[in-house]
C-alpha cells in the first residue's frame, strides 16, 4: 500500500521511463493506469488530511505532468482503470459530492493533454451512476464491467462506449455470436463502441486470454 | 494434556515443510545440509526414532511411492513435535492445546482439495498478485467425491498425539473463489437475468454444490473419530457483496448441515474494511462455536491493553456490538514478517481481546494469524512459542 508522507510530486517523466517506446514505433499506444479514485482508496494518507486534498494533489502535482508528458511523446491513448467507483460492497455509491470532486480533479489532469482518454469501471454494477455518469466524468469514453452491469440500462451517448462484453474472470470463451448478441441494443447507443475484456484478463491463462481477444476480434467484424 | 481454561492456545494454518520433505516430491537429490536439518529438529523435537529417518533419507534419491509416504509421516510427526513443544524454554508446561498436521500431507490448501475432487482441470498458472502466480482449476462438470483427502493425514496425527486434534478443512466458498467457474458461468449465461445476478447465480450454484462434497469428507472423517473441524475461508471477503456475505455463511451451513461436531471458521486477508463486510451475516452459521480471524497484522509491537495500543484489533468490538457469546480464535503473532513481538505483547493483545469483547477468557483462543508456511522452521517455532508463552503470561495476569 503506498504511503502518503509529504507533498506529491513528479517531473513527469515516472511513466515515459517504465515504457519501451521503440517497441512501439508506427503502433497505436495505450497507456492503463489507476483512476484517480482508486489510487486515493488504495493508499495510506498521513499528510494531506482528506480524500478531497489527496485527489486534487495526486491529479494536479502527479497525473497531470505525467499525462502531459505521455501525450506529447505521442500516446494515442490513456485508460483510467477505475475499480474503486463501482466495487464498494456496503459503502454504497460515491456520493454525488466525490463525483463531482473526482471530475474537477480528472479535468484538471486532462488539461493540454491530446490523447484521447478513457474510464472504465469494473468489478461491480455501475447502474447506480447511470445515466449521469457518462456527462460527469470528462473523458472521452466511459467503460463499463458488463459481467455486472446491465447493458440495456445503458444511455444514448455522444461519448464513446468501452463495453467491457467478454468475462476477463471465468475461462469459459464467449463465441462470436454471443458477443454480438449480448452487445444487443449498445450498438445503437453510442456513434464509438470500444469492445474489450470486463477487467484486466490476468485471472484466466494467457491461451484462454488468446482465444477471448481473438473472439472479440471476431464480434467486431461481424458488426 | 487437558486444554487450558483461559486462553487456550492453537495452531490456525499450515507449518513449513523442511527441505527433506519437499525434495523428494520434486525429484530433487538431498543434500548434507537437508539430512543435517532433519537430525538437527529431529534432536530439538524429541522425535524418538529420527534415525529411521535419517536412515531413510540417505538413500538421498530415487525415493519410492512407499518410502515418500513414510517422509510425509516423519513429517507430520516433526510438525506435531513442533506444536507439542513450542514455548517450553519460556514455560513450564509448553506446547499448544490443538494440533494438527501442519499441513505436512497437503500440497497447500487448494491444490489438495481440487485434485480430489470429480469435476475439476488444471488449466494453467494465473496470477494471484505481483509477481505470484498459483495453478488454478476450472469446474468442468457438477463436483463430485472422489475420495477422501484428509482421512489418512487425520489418523496419522491420531496415531502420534494425545492432545486435541483438529482437522483444518478447506471450505467451499474458497475453492470456488479461487477457481475459474466454466461450467456454472456456462449455464447461467443462457439465463434471461441481469448480468449481477447471472455472475452471483454462477458463484452460489458452484459453492453449494462443492460444499456438499466438503461435507461428506467430513462425515467420514467424524465416523473415523475426529471432532473438531476448522472451515478455512480466506476468500470470506474476495466477493464484497451483501449477498455473497450471505452466501458464505449458506455455504458453511450447507457443508455441517446433518453434522454432529466441533466447528470453527478460520478467514484472513480482509479488505482494508476489515471483517466488518461479513457482519452481521457470518453469524447466521449455525454450528459455529468460534471465528478466528488475524489482527497482529495490523496491531503495534507497542505494549498496552487500551484501545490506542491495540489499533490492529478493533475489529474484536463487532463481535460485541452484534452479542456474540461464542469462541474467538485471536491471531496475536504477524506471520508475513520475522519481526517477533515480545511474550508481553502477546500477552496484552489477549487480554486486550477478552476486555474488548467481554468473553470469558476461556472463550479466547491464541493462534498466530495464519498458516507459517512462508517463515522459515526457526522463525515459525519461535512463532508457536511466543503463543504459548504469551497466553501463560495472560493466564498469570488473571490471578
Amino acid at each position: 500500500m503506498p504511503v502518503v508522507e509529504g507533498d506529491l510530486s513528479s517531473s513527469g517523466v515516472i511513466l515515459l521511463r517504465s515504457i519501451e517506446r521503440r517497441l512501439l514505433d508506427g503502433l497505436p499506444s495505450k497507456v492503463v493506469l489507476p483512476d484517480p479514485l482508486t489510487f486515493v482508496d488504495c493508499a495510506e494518507d498521513r499528510h494531506y488530511g482528506s480524500r478531497e486534498k489527496l485527489l486534487f494533489a495526486y491529479c494536479d502535482c502527479v497525473l497531470h505532468p505525467e499525462l502531459e508528458q505521455l501525450s506529447k511523446s505521442g500516446v494515442k491513448y490513456i485508460q483510467f482503470s477505475a475499480p474503486s467507483l463501482v466495487a464498494r460492497f456496503r459503502n454504497g455509491p460515491v456520493a454525488r459530492d466525490e463525483l463531482t470532486q473526482l471530475s474537477e480533479a480528472l479535468r484538471g489532469a486532462l488539461r493540454g493533454v491530446r490523447s484521447r482518454t478513457g474510464y472504465h469501471t469494473f468489478f461491480g454494477d455501475a447502474s447506480p451512476y447511470l445515466p449521469d455518469l457518462i456527462d460527469i466524468l470528462p473523458t472521452d469514453d466511459i467503460g463499463f464491467d458488463l459481467t455486472q452491469t446491465d447493458p440495456d440500462l445503458l444511455p444514448n451517448s455522444s461519448k464513446g462506449i468501452i463495453a467491457g462484453i467478454v468475462d476477463s474472470r471465468s475461462s469459459y470463451i464467449e463465441t462470436p455470436n454471443e458477443i454480438s448478441r449480448r452487445l444487443g441494443r449498445l450498438l445503437d447507443r453510442s456513434r464509438t463502441l470500444i469492445l474489450t475484456p470486463s477487467a484486466d484478463l490476468q485471472y484466466v491463462p494467457r491461451a484462454v486470454a488468446d482465444a477471448k481477444l481473438k473472439n472479440l476480434a471476431a464480434a467486431r467484424d461481424r458488426l | 494434556m487437558t486444554t487450558h481454561v483461559a486462553f487456550p492456545t492453537q495452531e490456525i494454518g499450515s507449518l513449513p515443510k523442511f527441505s527433506w520433505r519437499v525434495k523428494p516430491f520434486r525429484s530433487i537429490p538431498l543434500g548434507d545440509s537437508d539430512i543435517s536439518s532433519a537430525a538437527r529438529w529431529g534432536s530439538i523435537l524429541g522425535i524418538k526414532d529420527h534415525q529411521g529417518l535419517l536412515r531413510l533419507l540417505s538413500k538421498r534419491s530415487g525415493f519410492t511411492a512407499s518410502e515418500r509416504r513414510k517422509i510425509v509421516e516423519f513429517s507430520i510427526r516433526y510438525a506435531i513435535g513442533m506444536q507439542e513443544t513450542a514455548g517450553r524454554e519460556l514455560v513450564r508446561d509448553g506446547g499448544l492445546d490443538v494440533v494438527w498436521s501442519g499441513e505436512q500431507a497437503r500440497t497447500e490448501m487448494y491444490e489438495t482439495p481440487v485434485s480430489s475432487i470429480d469435476g475439476f482441470e488444471f488449466i494453467g498458472r494465473v496470477r494471484s498478485f505481483d509477481n505470484k502466480y498459483w495453478r488454478i482449476a476450472s469446474i468442468r462438470r457438477k463436483p463430485s467425491y472422489a475420495g477422501n483427502y484428509h482421512l489418512d493425514e487425520f489418523l496419522t496425527v491420531k496415531k502420534y498425539t494425545k492432545r486435541r486434534v483438529k482437522v483444518p478443512v478447506t471450505d467451499a466458498i474458497t475453492i470456488m473463489a479461487w477457481s475459474d467457474n466454466y461450467y456454472y458461468t456456462r449455464l447461467w449465461s443462457r439465463r434471461k437475468v441481469s448480468p449481477a445476478e447471472r455472475s452471483f447465480g454462477a458463484r452460489r450454484d458452484f459453492a453449494l454444490d462443492v460444499a456438499k462434497v466438503v461435507r461428506r469428507v467430513i462425515r467420514e472423517l467424524i465416523e473415523q473419530g475426529a471432532t473438531d473441524f476448522q472451515l478455512d475461508i480466506p476468500a470470506a471477503t474476495q466477493y464484497q457483496t451483501v449477498e455473497d456475505a450471505k452466501l458464505v455463511a449458506e455455504a458453511f451451513n450447507e457443508t455441517t448441515s446433518g453434522l454432529d461436531a466441533n466447528f470453527s471458521v478460520h478467514s484472513c486477508f480482509p479488505p482494508r474494511q476489515g471483517y466488518q463486510l461479513l457482519f452481521p451475516y457470518i453469524l447466521d452459521m449455525k454450528k459455529c462455536t468460534r471465528f478466528s480471524f488475524e489482527y497482529a497484522n495490523r496491531d503495534s509491537f507497542g505494549r498496552g491493553v487500551s484501545e490506542e495500543s491495540r489499533p490492529g484489533y478493533s475489529d474484536l468490538r463487532l463481535f460485541r456490538e452484534y452479542g456474540y457469546e461464542g469462541e474467538l480464535g485471536v491471531g496475536v503473532v504477524h506471520v508475513h514478517t520475522d519481526r517477533l513481538p515480545s511474550v508481553g505483547v502477546v500477552r496484552d493483545r489477549l487480554l486486550y481481546s477478552a476486555k474488548v469483547t467481554g468473553l470469558d477468557p476461556g472463550k479466547i483462543y491464541a493462534n498466530p494469524d495464519c498458516g507459517l508456511r512462508t517463515r522459515k522452521p526457526e522463525v515459525a517455532y519461535s512463532m508457536l512459542g511466543l503463543v504459548v508463552a504469551g497466553a501463560s503470561e495472560a493466564r498469570r495476569s488473571l490471578k
